[in-house]
């Protein structure tokens, strides 16, 4: 055999460099974590607009910019102005383009890009005080950078820099293609569709009281200190006006908003430095002002340290829409014309302190089952429930309905004095025979939460097995129409008896081991459909659910309300802080459980204890 | 630009393409001007230093030249050594007051005064000095053309951390025209794979470990840093000698062989053949220009007569060397930097060394009574493991933060040394995955060097194979280069700590 | 030359300067032998014998450093 020339050697060394870094750029090209080559092989742009949403978010538009009219353009807190209210309320459909950590220079490019590139009726920008430190950064190559077509510069570089990236963030994609799963991740944090953070799992969680808010995210309760220089006013405002002039060219409307601050984050900034900014804003352009106001003294109203909660840009739209039916603090937005300055700052610096009583409510709620007939045994009976129900009222308690609730924190409706709400489990025949004329007698009101399985049944499910007999469908209805009751629901079959049922039993809306995430959710769907059906009989819908076992599960409460439950309820025995703004502060509210006959004293003592 | 990054191999590339384009009589030219490229981008306006010493020597050595001319008289020898000696105070001067300028004014209480250390300077200064010698020895001909000595001075495979070159070996191949030899290319390509090995996947580990035990040593017990001044050694090897394979590497790619630096250490019989085979170069200026002056300077020989003629047997002999070899690793130590350790690292060296020197006969006897002769393998073996143990002793004091750390350090290793300790290796930042990968890696290394070191021609054998094996030999380094030394330790932000920071 | 091998198996033991004609290039003769060698030849030759002579190709073997002792003396 011929032996291999030195010459034939380099060859071949150049040809392996090449065939190793083709196998690179082909293993980068094919999982593609940061969408620069429009992700053809798993569309994961979720996924992808985590790593890199500059790189990603544009990867995605250039091929689903037909679907929408209309963006909005900003750094990650923009994320909280909804595209669902924008779309109400401006009648278009909206795109959130909100990428993290962007300086104004990145939105000018993006909007040049958009402009340029796609169809606009409407650009919201949002201006937030941060803008103002930075401006034309550019740090991490691969997680935060722009395009080139967006931003300028060399696309063979960048395609180059995309093609040659460090393996291990495809392998990462990889490994979390396995870990996926229905409700957002670390690494798939935004939504596709919208553009914005998916906040979900955030919007559902219980918010209370503020110590127990305090407990949960402890950065507000040590807000860690700084102290910074707004640097880069005059660019920022350079590039808004950029922004402006590109609109009015294009004769798209373009609408500047401001974001709600946290108010340890303000303090950052040396007051004057604060209103330099805002009025250095007016003079380029007519906005809407939230960024000082009550809300920035709550933390409730804020994800986290730097960033303001969906309600909060809700109520921020409907203010500059006029929507009068939803609450919004009275001081949160103003409009400043051009050239307004900033003096209607002063109203947060100077004004009074905050009251915080003036828009929350502490709300009992107490739960009862099943009423004994016979009135001699220890168990809740006549008798008794008569008792305690005539004791709240003479402690000066009025009963309201969870739709009263509802309207209190999502429309300011204000509620009595002392509110209560009472309600019974698994509708029970008792509930109608015993405690109904007992309520109609006191003037109360109450909800019962069925088990839909069981409505009008003496006997378990198929088995025949007795049980307490439970009313009907038409006992419910009758109840409704006397205006004191409301049906809710309890699961329509999300009970089950180990031994009854087949092994492993359903636990509420609870996962069960041996079903797939993707099973389980169709299961819980199918469950809320079949309830939804029964309550249409008897003339409601459903609006709340009392967790069957007081279970709570994130998954399946998110499952819930994607199917129109508002409300959730535990076995917690608390009192509830219902927040007007906030009506997430419905989820997981506690109840004070009565299994067993206690005076009238001691329920006072426990609801107010 | 570093050896490592992707700048430095395009421009060697361009280099070379450049190079065996032009013809042979501007080739020197080039590379004096890629030399001086590099260092611009590398050391920036420093370069300076490096001009002023180039001129300090290129003058000293036409004065030199000027004087060999002349009649060998007792004033011309006079003005020869004091040529000498003023450009040897002026470039180490340099040094001093670059490297020690600033230790030196805070032990008086003058704070401040921090240079920025010109990139290379210890290297340009030895090889510079050591070529105003060979001129006033006339061991080759003065270099009349200025920028010629330049390129001498300044070559930039060895700009960086040498191998420290003699200039009558050296500067003759610098300036040769030169015809591309394909297989130098080849050779030099695998010489410098072999570099990448070690520094990227091996060395780059390794520090890991040996930085953090050694940010706070006493935090840890024995067996830790026992294990930290292991990987230590293993680091300052890969790192040390890949960069000089690299360096090798790119020079013979031009053509161009620079001197061995390193010749397996990890087998050396004892101290001093440690030493032999430890950064060769530097140990032979040392002798060259050190030693071998100081023990046949007069005060020397006359130190040897009064102790032959006073203590009896090798002792006596032995004194002025000895007394030179502790001068001389105390200047390698203090050429280490300015600190107490590295004196006593000095110390530790020249104590074996001498004592070896002097049992010498003594082993020879007990040998001989053992039948055992020096080509025994298990005795072999015995003098390299301990050879090693007293090189892993000398480490600590140079890789410790102090010298009181380092005695604590050992103090440490040697009383207090539990092996279920040793777990603790795998919290000190190095993923047990690396932790495999780098000993690997190193095993790999040694296995190499073992064939090597009996008599083995690594890249001359793997020529005689067929062309699969060949390329299974430019495959699975490069692989390894690309995955384990660049790839898997490249910076890359998971996304939730993306998130994380908005 | 006796004098000489005297000299050189005493600093030495168990190397055969007889045969041996790489003594630098193999590394059997250290920096430190070499030192006091000379040394030792200029005490009992009386010649002097300075840095320029310290070159690997003089001490290789016995019969070059005989050879360089005799351009001395």
């Amino acid at each position: 055999m011929k032996r291999l020339s030195s010459r034939g050697w380099l060859v071949m060394f150049l040809l392996t460099i090449l065939l190793l870094a083709f196998l690179l750029a082909a293993f980068n090209f094919v999982t593609d974590p940061f969408g620069a080559f429009g992700d053809r092989f798993f569309t994961w742009w979720s996924y992808d607009e985590t790593n890199n949403p500059r790189v990603a978010k544009l990867g995605y538009l250039d091929r689903h910019h037909g679907e929408y009219d209309s963006y909005i353009l900003g750094c990650s807190a923009t994320s909280s102005f909804p595209t669902e209210a924008l779309n109400r309320y401006f009648d278009a459909k909206f795109y959130n383009m909100i990428v993290y950590g962007a300086d104004m220079r990145d939105t000018e490019n993006f909007c040049r890009y958009i402009l340029d590139n796609y169809e606009a009726k409407n650009i919201v920008l949002n201006v937030y005080l941060g803008n103002g430190l930075s401006y034309g950064v550019e740090d991490d190559p691969l997680t935060l950078s722009m395009p080139a077509r967006a931003e300028g510069g060399s696309e063979l570089k960048y395609y180059l820099r995309y093609l040659f990236a460090n393996p291990k963030y495809g392998a990462a994609k990889l490994s979390a293609l396995r870990k996926d799963t229905y409700l957002q991740q670390d690494f798939d944090v935004f939504d596709e569709k919208t553009g914005a953070y998916d906040k979900e799992r955030r919007d559902l969680e219980h918010i209370g009281g503020m110590e127990s808010y305090l407990e949960a995210y402890p950065v507000f309760a040590q807000y860690p200190w700084a102290r910074y220089d707004l640097t880069e006013t005059e660019n920022t405002m350079k590039s808004v006006a950029a922004i402006r002039d590109m609109c009015a060219e294009k004769g798209v409307n373009f609408v500047v908003v401001t974001s709600p601050l946290y108010c340890d984050y303000a303090d950052y900034f040396p007051r004057e430095q604060v209103e330099e900014f805002y009025s250095a804003l007016a003079e380029v352009t007519p906005y809407w002002d939230f960024s000082l106001s009550s809300v920035s003294r709550d933390p409730r109203f804020f994800y986290d340290s730097t960033h303001f909660r969906n309600d909060a840009g809700r109520m921020a739209l409907a203010r500059m829409f006029g929507d009068g039916g939803v609450y919004v603090p009275e001081d949160f937005g103003v409009y400043v014309p051009r050239g307004g300055g900033a003096g209607h700052l002063s109203a947060y610096w100077d004004g009074p302190e905050l009251d915080r009583a003036a828009y929350t409510a502490k709300v009992p709620i107490i739960l009862y089952h099943d009423i004994d007939r016979d009135e001699t045994a220890a168990t809740m009976n006549g008798p008794w429930l008569r008792g305690q129900l005539t004791a709240l009222k003479e402690a000066g308690y009025t009963s309201v309905t969870f739709n009263d609730l509802y309207n209190y924190v999502m429309y300011g409706v204000e509620l009595p004095e002392k509110p209560v709400v009472i309600t019974f489990d698994d509708g029970y025949a008792s509930n109608y025979e015993l405690a109904w004329p007992i309520l109609k007698e006191l003037d109360m009101k109450a909800t019962i939460f069925v088990i839909g399985a069981s409505v009008g049944k003496d006997t378990y499910k198929d088995t025949g097995v007795p049980m307490n007999p439970h009313f009907t469908v038409e006992q419910a209805r009758e109840m409704i129409a006397s205006g004191l009751i409301s049906i809710q629901s309890h699961g329509y079959d999300l009970h089950e008896v180990e031994g009854r049922d087949p092994d492993p039993i359903r636990q509420g809306i609870l996962r069960r081991e041996d079903e797939t995430e993707e099973e389980y959710i169709k299961f819980l769907r199918s469950d809320a459909e079949k309830m939804r059906a029964l309550l249409s009989e008897m003339g409601t819908e459903p609006r709340v659910l009392a967790l069957p076992y007081g279970y709570p599960s994130e998954l399946g409460e998110a499952i819930m309300a994607e199917e129109g439950i508002r409300s959730t309820l535990t076995t917690e025995p608390v009192t509830n802080e219902l927040i007007k703004g906030l009506p997430q502060c419905l989820y997981d509210m506690g109840r004070y459980g009565i299994t067993s006959p206690i005076s009238p004293e001691e329920l006072i003592n426990m609801i107010e204890g | 630009m570093a050896f490592t990054s992707v700048s430095f191999i395009l421009f060697m590339a361009a280099v070379l393409a450049l190079y065996y384009l032009l013809p042979g009589k501007v080739q020197w030219l080039l590379l004096l001007a890629a030399s001086w490229g590099f260092y611009l981008v590398g050391g920036g306006w420093t370069i300076v230093y490096l001009l002023l010493t180039t001129l300090t020597v290129y003058l000293a050595g036409r004065a030199l030249g000027a004087l060999n001319s002349r009649k060998r008289t007792d004033k011309v020898k006079g003005l020869k050594k004091l040529t000498v000696l003023i450009a040897a105070l002026l470039c180490f001067g340099l040094l001093f007051v670059l490297k020690y300028g600033g230790y030196t004014l805070r032990l008086i209480g003058v704070k401040g005064f921090e240079p920025l250390l010109p990139l290379g300077i210890s290297f340009y200064i030895f090889q510079s000095v050591g070529y105003v010698i060979d001129c006033y020895r006339g061991k080759h001909p003065i270099e009349k053309n200025p920028l010629k000595l330049a390129l001498f001075t300044s070559f930039f495979p060895q700009m960086v951390q040498g191998p420290i070159g003699r200039c009558h070996e050296l500067l003759p191949q610098l300036t040769a025209p030169r015809r591309l030899n394909w297989d130098s290319l080849k050779y030099g390509i695998q010489l410098a794979m072999w570099g990448y090995f070690k520094k990227l996947i091996i060395a780059e580990r390794a520090a890991v470990i040996v930085d953090t035990v050694m940010a706070e040593p006493s935090a840890y017990p024995g067996a830790v840093t026992a294990a930290a001044v292991f990987f230590y050694c293993i680091q300052l090897y890969c790192d040390f000698s890949g960069g000089i394979d690299i360096a090798r590497g790119a020079a013979e790619m031009l053509g161009v062989e620079l001197a061995e630096n390193f010749r397996r250490p990890f087998y050396a019989v004892s101290l001093a053949d440690y030493w032999r085979r430890w950064h060769i170069t530097l140990g032979g200026w040392m002798r060259d220009y050190l030693f071998y002056p100081l023990t046949l300077s007069k005060p020397f020989i006359k130190l040897g007569k009064a102790t032959r003629s006073r203590i009896p047997g090798k002792l006596g002999k032995l004194i002025p060397a000895a007394l030179a070899t502790f001068t001389v690793y105390f200047v390698i130590g203090i050429w280490h930097g300015a600190s107490f350790r590295y004196i006593v690292f000095g110390l530790w060296n020249g104590v074996l060394i001498t004592a070896s020197f002097l049992l010498e006969g003594s082993y020879a006897a007990f040998r001989k009574r053992l039948r055992i002769t020096d080509k025994n393998l298990p005795w072999r073996i015995f003098r390299i493991l301990r050879t090693n143990l007293l090189v892993f002793v000398g480490r600590y004091l140079t890789r410790a933060p102090g010298l009181t750390a380092a005695l604590s350090m050992l103090w440490a290793t040697f009383t207090g040394f539990r092996l279920s300790d040793l777990g603790g290796v795998l919290d000190l930042g190095l993923a047990p995955s690396d932790i495999v990968i780098t000993l690997t890696a190193m095993a790999a290394v040694l296995a190499l060097e073992l064939y090597q070191e009996l008599g083995g021609h690594v890249r001359a054998g793997l020529e005689k194979r067929s062309w699969f094996i060949q390329w299974l030999g430019i495959l699975a380094p490069l692989t390894a280069i690309l995955i384990l030394g660049i790839l898997l330790r490249g910076d890359y932000i998971p996304s939730a700590f993306i998130y994380q920071q908005y | 030359m006796d004098k000489l091998m005297k000299i050189l198996t005493e600093t030495c033991p168990g190397v055969d300067f007889e045969k041996e004609t790489a003594l630098i290039d193999d590394g059997i003769l250290e920096s430190l032998d070499i030192v006091t060698i000379v040394s030792e030849i200029m005490d009992v030759f009386g010649v002097e014998l300075n840095v320029d002579d310290l070159l690997p190709e003089n001490f290789n073997s016995a019969e070059a450093i005989w050879r360089l002792i005799e351009s001395r003396s």
